[in-house]
């Protein structure tokens, strides 16, 4: 590291904490697969959606009891389309969610395993269950306007 | 790859270049992991943030305000993203993880050499203990590849004229820990 100043009496520490570190926490080999995997996602043409609201953000402590069936509420905006989910984890996670301005879409719930494929209908109403936990984006193509391909932030569920 | 801009390798990756993409990923996985650990995340769920933040940079590639600070794009990104797990888990992010202190003397009595083995694991222990700011700085600054302390400042919203001192700091603290002074004593000629 050439800008780095030199701090002698620190090195030998430094070594030991990087050999600690290589040893016990190194980044794993499917973390960086995955990572570099990330790339075949990429959409073209798609709007981005982004995160607007989680109700996350307003839970008290006490919202992380154990055994209590919990709902998150998510919202995400792009200029043209709105998608607002909700997302119960009774049991496996389901997904119900509206379009705003309401509209019938193809929704693609897409995870790093695969792609959930929903309807949305006439009133932009859609769900999807058995959603498994981590990443997950939403896509969704409008089939009133053709040309509307919007896509939404990925986030952890 | 290794000494091309990363507002180049942004711009690649946005075209499709795949080669610029996993330039990118090698050079700051390590950033990632390094913020979602120092978070209190454990290993799945920093597995798990890390693939929510790659991905995320995938559809942002060509969005972005600034490529040049990348390094500060990931980390509050990655941020945020162990933010929102630790808060709908009903958690606090843990400013001490639990590991009691070495405390010295009751280890297997007369053999001073201790095997690397042996000394990774008491610095492991100790390193945990430290200050979640101080894990973060030590993580980015022994990361492989290297991080610039230019790369370091801009990811974790420090001047760089600070980064030397702060490090010193750190390394001191772990330096008093018992862990420390055990090994310290274990190997001849040592000072840390």
């Amino acid at each position: 590291m050439p800008d780095h100043p030199t701090d002698g009496a620190g090195d030998e520490l430094a070594l030991w904490v990087a050999a600690a570190l290589a040893r016990h926490d190194a980044v794993p080999d499917d973390v960086v697969e995955a990572a570099r995997g990330s790339f075949s996602w990429r959409t073209i043409d798609a709007e981005l959606a982004e995160l607007a609201y989680d109700s996350t953000a307003d839970a008290t402590p006490l919202a992380g009891v154990r055994g209590v069936a919990r709902t998150r509420t998510l919202s995400f905006e792009a200029p043209d389309l709105t998608v607002e989910v909700e997302v119960e984890e009774a049991g496996g996670r389901t997904v119900t969610g509206q379009l705003v301005p309401p509209q019938p879409a193809t929704v693609e719930l897409r995870h790093p395993a695969g792609v959930i494929t929903a309807e949305a209908d006439e009133l932009g109403r859609f769900r999807a269950t058995g959603v498994p936990a981590g990443p997950v984006s939403l896509l969704c193509h409008s089939r009133r306007n053709p040309s509307t391909l919007v896509e939404t932030d990925w986030i952890v569920l | 790859m290794d000494d091309t801009p990363v507002a180049d390798l942004v711009r690649g990756a946005a075209c499709g270049d795949r080669a610029a993409w996993d330039g990118l990923v090698e050079r700051f996985a390590g950033l990632v992991w390094a913020v979602a650990r120092s978070h209190g995340m454990a290993p799945a769920d920093a597995a798990d943030v890390s693939q929510t933040v790659w991905l995320r940079l995938v559809e942002h590639l060509g969005r972005l305000r600034d490529p040049d600070r990348l390094p500060g794009w990931l980390a509050v990104t990655t941020r945020n993203e162990c933010l929102r797990v630790l808060r709908h888990r009903g958690r606090q992010v843990p400013t001490d993880d639990p590991v009691a202190p070495e405390t010295g003397d009751d280890g297997p009595a007369v053999d001073h050499r201790l095997l690397a083995e042996e000394r990774d694991g008491l610095v492991w222990d100790a390193f945990r203990r430290l200050s979640q700011p101080c894990q973060l700085l030590l993580r980015l600054l022994l990361a492989d590849p290297p991080l610039s302390y230019a790369e370091i400042g801009e990811a974790l919203g420090m001047p760089v004229g600070s980064i030397g001192p702060t490090r010193a700091r750190c390394l001191d603290r772990l330096r008093s820990t018992p862990e420390i002074s055990r090994i310290t004593a274990a190997t001849p000629g040592s000072w840390g």
